[in-house]
């Protein structure tokens, strides 16, 4: 039963201002942090859920520990929901943490929360993906753009005489999808490599392997495939693996995670072509850190290369990237 | 009584009279109308045919071979058994959203067991399918005891047992192909790949002509017997009948001395069950398990379910008919992903072919087109035949 | 209205019936369930858009195709079940879908009310607007759908079994809104079964059959007697087939002591307050009381339907203690519940899945598969019994009429053999035949041992059918008649009445 507009009104009034008072007396609240010779960190991660960023999780804990003078607040996990990751920047704001770690999800949604940490004079890092502000210390991340060119590159390589790519890209509307789908055509330009599929498999396993084998059932000649991460590059292997046409076509994945299910092991075992690691950033997140703290100055904008994985160096690459074992708890 | 002066009463003739004592079908006709129910409704079957035709009209051979249509169908099946669960739960009315997560978790026991414990898959299955149907259990517990309607209750399972399978697996794929030195799969793992990675298909050999050389794989052998078995205890068993009766009219069914409380716990745990059971294929077929595998079957599960005629009020529908709509969704993706149609019109060719599925199977869809039609003509030519009346009545 | 024809999948139908009403006049419609009235009645108030035939209002045909077309026209329907939102107020019922707006575009409450106000007080209802439909009674709902038809610009009100669920004070006052509408000039068409209201209430009378025309009368010039020929087809033997003596001499099968239950608060279910009867063999026993007076509770609470209850009973010589339905069927209790609709039948399911709901363990093989063959066999030979007229067994309750879909429960209840048969209401809502088949089936049952005890708000039912009757009143047995007057007091209408409104002094 509807109540009367009126009464629905000065309910939600009476909400809003109590609302209004709890914030008031949060921010009142004295800082936590930056109390005796530690300085608190806090890491606001988009999705824990995809393994490149389970593993920048695990690296930025095992960096941090490296300096002794910092200490990483519990990683918050916003679910690939930016509605969430505002609210857990603010919850960062709001304690006062000395350096704030962003790697957000949208940049549009994160761009006010990120000015808000600015106001309240906290320095903030950004990772991988940027957002529609100036007022951050410094950004870092890889560049795309680059890999998918070295990626269209290494396919040049790969069919010296040209021939027939299948491309499985990301999320259509993600950054990364655009920019290294964007760099791999123009890699492979001139050479007389046509792209002859392509579809959206969302940067997923499962769902590379079902358009794989439709590719496959097309009866059309594929002599390479690209896939925008190692995740669907595996999953077309497995496709063509499982058709006994894997020997007749290469793989290129990107990603080059150092996880058991990851691209530098399927490079090892001659799964993929090739792949390129796409730098976690958490070496540089962390050592940026702790030249804030000490009033130190830092690039505005750190670009971190690409380190392409081959049989050759897959082994080593590995155990340098490995992070089992090395962080406890 | 007064049989007799009714039996002669003119007014009654032409009246449906009891069937006869024996109860038995009379013609060919009516045979074929008892076996109807089991085969679901023939209007759902049109769909299937349509895209069928679509796909060899447009691609021929390289739509129509044993291949391409085993691996459609392989690719779909963990999401088929799912909706068979599903089905159930909503033959009782209800609704199952966690089936999705569960099949993660599932596939995540699955990959733990096999690279922790080397357990062989014929242990490794039951075992998942119990963990499953573990789950499927509190939600039946949630539903009846408690009294939470089920949409809540499951849609609070989809996140804990989603935040279960993340927080044991820490976020990191588990690859199930593991390997020895030399690099060959180890026995295990060579025989959980049997499961559903792609390649490893059963029955291969000239000896059944259906197969052929190609041979079928696992997962779609597994959700062909699920349906079976299914649809048998649905329509031919005491618990069956449960399930339509708490969902046509729980209270009926309640003064009628069904169970209810235990009849829903039971679809719960078995929609649970059947989930947890997928878990291993989807794993099989990604060769890994993700922690977010099956993010968002159920929804696709539903999809099958509500295709295939199923109602979602309760009390309607078969295990038949979900089979025909988990066969409408992956041959349609299969269609279009052959034709090469851009990712963007697919996702709105795909939402336009579920309504259009759905009004078509509708029983009275026939009649209804037939009549309207008759309608719309017949009230045209009496508008007419008005307002001439109006004309010539005007002069006076 | 005249020369209508309509075709359904099932068995009702309707070929060439015509009806006539003039202002001011009430028509009632007569026929046996299933002769075609509310089919007839749904193509007037525009629920069924398919039909062959016309309407003319004021001799000017009109096209009524959808139930806003009927509403233009003035023709509002009152449906046996009604048509009315509980969650929402009576002014918003009344103004539901024709809501006034104020100029800001929101829902101006104070001219709905204030109109609500003035229209229920036009028909004598002295409850605020603002009341919930939930917390109305049967009859105050009645009375809320016809403000909502007043509301339009009402010229014609169907109205459908519109006294099955009141008292008689509240059928008084119906027939006083009614008499006030036609002195307006309101033409009332009004479906009962009730001969005795119709002559009471009605001008003429057009009588159906089998979905076509028998005929028509002027209320004042018939008879019952010629109107039930005309319904039925053939002259109605007596009303009530039992023999006039008592038949108590079976041994004391259902023994209950002190029976009594504690509902919910808040539930509207009348709790039980330490009940004392016994039930023999053979013979039937009614159960009389005002609505409300824990006749149903009285049933439900032996059936085990809402859970434990305090008290000693006994059934069969054995303890019984009542606890969930299923041990009721076990023990040979049988149930048929009040609302066969919500409670007893499974609509969009088949005649034969329905009766065989509850005996189904009978046709159950190893592994608990049913035996469709032995079934079917089962069901043929009691709907052949009970004469329930399907087109096939696997046609849905949903498209059968009022007294078939009855018939179909009786099936149900009787397949498992009940030694002790609870009936509610068992003919309300259905027709003179179908009526009178029932109570000879019930005659059979007591022929043959079974115990049965039976609610019905129907007095002269209950006299024409019963061994004994016991009245209640607000939980408590109150007074207790028998058909022998050797046992007591014999029965007596007015003594019955008196002993069911014997409330206690608050």
């Amino acid at each position: 039963m509807m109540r009367s507009l009126p009464r629905v009104l000065g309910a939600f009034a009476a909400l809003v201002t109590l609302a209004a008072g709890v914030s008031a007396c949060a921010t009142s609240a004295p800082a936590a942090g930056g109390n005796g010779s530690q300085f608190v960190i806090g890491y606001s991660q988009s999705n824990n859920a995809e393994p490149y960023r389970a593993q920048l999780n695990l690296q930025l804990q095992y960096f941090v520990k490296k300096y002794p003078d910092l200490k990483l607040d519990p990683i918050t996990d916003a679910h690939q929901d930016s509605g969430v990751q505002v609210s857990q920047v603010q919850n960062f704001i709001q304690e006062h943490v000395n350096v704030l770690i962003v790697s957000p999800n949208e940049p549009a949604p994160l761009t006010a929360a990120v000015e808000q940490a600015c106001a309240a004079g906290i320095p903030v890092i950004i990772l991988d993906r940027t957002v529609n502000t100036d007022c951050y210390s410094s950004f870092i991340g890889g560049d795309n753009y680059a890999i998918g060119k070295l990626a269209g590159q290494a396919a040049v390589q790969a069919l010296p005489n040209g021939g027939t790519v299948a491309e499985l890209r990301g999320i259509l509307s993600d950054q990364p999808q655009i920019d290294r789908d964007r760099g791999f055509r123009d890699g492979i330009a001139g050479h007389n490599i046509t792209i002859a599929f392509q579809q959206e498999a969302k940067w997923l396993r499962a769902n590379a392997t079902t358009i794989m084998n439709q590719w496959l059932s097309s009866g059309q000649r594929i002599d390479l495939v690209y896939g925008q991460n190692d995740e669907m590059a595996l999953g077309a292997y497995n496709a063509a693996q499982g058709a006994g046409r894997a020997g007749q076509m290469k793989f290129i994945g990107t990603d080059g995670l150092a996880i058991p299910t990851g691209g530098i092991r399927a490079v090892e075992l001659g799964q993929l072509y090739t792949t390129f690691v796409y730098p976690t950033c958490a070496e540089q997140a962390a050592a940026t850190a702790e030249a804030i703290v000490h009033k130190q100055n830092v690039q505005k904008k750190q670009t971190l290369s690409t380190v392409q994985v081959t049989t050759a160096n897959a082994p080593q690459l590995y155990s340098q990237y490995d992070m089992s074992g090395k962080v406890s708890g | 009584m007064t049989e007799t002066t009714r039996t002669t009463d003119p007014a009654n003739k032409g009246r449906v009279e009891p069937p006869v004592a024996n109860g038995g079908p009379k013609t060919t006709k009516e045979r074929l109308a008892r076996m109807l129910p089991a085969l679901g409704s023939l209007q759902g079957y049109i769909g299937l045919v349509l895209v069928v035709l679509i796909g060899i009209i447009t691609k021929g051979q390289i739509f129509w071979n044993q291949t391409n249509l085993t691996n459609a169908i392989t690719a779909f099946a963990s999401r088929g058994i799912l909706a068979v669960g599903v089905t159930l739960v909503i033959l009782t009315g209800g609704i199952d959203l966690s089936v999705g997560s569960v099949l993660g978790i599932g596939s995540m026991t699955a990959a733990m067991l096999l690279t922790h414990l080397n357990l062989t898959p014929w242990l490794i299955v039951p075992l998942c399918a119990l963990v499953g149907a573990f789950f499927g259990l509190c939600n039946g517990i949630g539903t009846t005891w408690l009294r939470i309607q089920s949409f809540v209750m499951t849609l609070a399972m989809l996140s804990v047992v989603r935040g279960i399978d993340r927080q044991v697996s820490d976020n990191v794929a588990v690859g199930t192909q593991l390997t020895d030195a030399q690099g060959h799969l180890t026995g295990q793992a060579a025989a959980f790949a049997k499961l559903g990675t792609p390649g490893h298909n059963l029955l291969r050999g000239n000896w059944l002509p259906l197969f052929g050389q190609v041979g079928i794989g696992y997962p779609v052998i597994a959700l062909v017997v699920v349906c079976v078995v299914f649809q048998l205890v649905l329509s031919k068993t005491r618990f069956g009948r449960h399930v339509y009766a708490v969902g046509g009219n729980p209270t009926a069914a309640k003064l009628s001395g069904v169970n209810v409380t235990a009849v829903t716990i039971a679809v719960f745990a078995l929609s649970g069950l059947l989930a947890g059971f997928a878990g291993p294929i989807d794993a099989a077929y990604s060769a890994s398990a993700d922690p977010l595998a099956g993010t968002s079957y159920e929804l696709d599960a539903i999809a099958a379910a509500v295709i295939g005629g199923t109602s979602l009020a309760g009390g309607k529908g078969t295990v038949t008919g979900t089979f025909v709509g988990a066969l409408i969704l992956t041959l349609l993706d299969n269609v279009l992903g052959l034709n090469q149609i851009s990712d963007n019109l697919q996702l709105i060719t795909k939402g336009l072919i579920v309504v259009l599925a759905v009004v078509i199977q509708r029983p009275d869809f026939f009649r209804s087109l037939v009549s309207g039609a008759r309608r719309l003509r017949r009230g045209r030519n009496l508008k007419s035949t008005v307002d001439k009346q109006k004309a010539e009545g005007a002069p006076q | 209205m005249r020369s209508v024809s309509k075709s359904f999948p099932g068995v009702r139908a309707l070929r060439d019936v015509g009806l006539t009403v003039h202002v001011g006049e009430v028509v009632a419609l007569l026929g046996e369930n299933g002769a075609g009235k509310s089919t007839l009645m749904n193509i007037l108030a525009g629920v069924h858009a398919d039909y062959e035939g016309g309407i003319e209002i004021d001799g000017q045909p009109v096209f009524i195709h959808s139930p806003k077309d009927a509403a233009r026209h003035g023709i509002a329907m009152i449906h046996q079940e009604l048509n009315l939102v509980p969650e929402l107020s009576i002014a918003d019922n009344v103004f539901l879908g024709r809501e006034p707006r104020t100029p800001r575009g929101t829902i101006d409450r104070g001219v709905m009310r204030a109109r609500t106000a003035e229209l229920l007080g036009q028909l004598g209802l002295r409850v605020p607007p603002r009341t919930l439909v939930r917390d109305c009674g049967i009859a105050e709902r009645q009375l809320v759908e016809v403000a909502k038809a007043l509301n339009l610009n009402l010229r014609l009100l169907v109205m459908d079994e519109p006294t099955s669920a009141l008292a008689d004070s509240e059928v008084h006052r119906l027939f006083a809104v009614i008499r006030e509408l036609t002195a307006r000039g309101v033409g009332v068409i009004y479906i009962s079964h009730r001969l005795a209201e119709l002559a009471e209430i009605a001008d003429s009378v057009t009588v159906l059959r089998d979905g076509g025309y028998v005929g028509e009368r002027a209320m004042a010039e018939t008879t019952a007697a010629e109107l039930v020929a005309m319904m039925v087809g053939r002259p109605l033997g007596e009303l009530f087939p039992r023999a006039p003596e008592q038949r108590s001499t079976g041994p004391v099968w259902l023994a209950v002591r002190g029976l009594a239950t504690t509902p919910k608060p808040g539930s509207g279910v009348r709790a039980l307050r330490g009940l004392d009867f016994q039930v023999r063999s053979g013979e039937i026993v009614g159960l009389a009381g005002l609505m409300g007076a824990g006749r149903t509770e009285v049933l439900e609470a032996i059936y085990g339907a809402c859970g434990a209850v305090d008290g000693e009973l006994t059934l069969g010589g054995r303890h019984y203690r009542p606890s969930r339905p299923r041990r009721a069927i076990r023990r040979g209790v049988a149930l048929v519940a009040e609302d066969r609709k919500a409670k007893s039948l499974v609509l969009d399911n088949t005649v034969r899945f329905n009766t065989t709901l509850v005996a189904l363990d009978r046709y159950v093989r190893p592994w608990r598969t049913v035996d469709r063959r032995a079934e079917r066999l089962a069901v043929a030979a009691k709907i052949g019994e009970l004469r329930v007229k399907t087109p096939s067994q696997t046609a849905l309750v949903r498209n059968l009429s009022g007294g078939n879909q009855q018939k179909v429960v009786l099936a149900k209840c009787l397949l498992a053999g009940p030694s002790l048969l609870l009936l509610d209401e068992p003919t309300r809502g259905i027709d003179v035949g179908a009526k009178a088949e029932i109570h000879a089936l019930m005659n059979s049952l007591a022929e043959q041992g079974t115990a049965i005890v039976v609610v019905s708000s129907e007095l002269p039912e209950l006299i024409g059918m019963c061994d004994r009757i016991l009245v209640l009143c607000e939980g408590r047995l109150t007074g207790e008649f028998h058909r022998d007057t050797g046992n007591g007091s014999a029965f007596d209408q007015e003594g019955i009445l008196t002993a069911a409104m014997a409330r206690e002094a608050a």
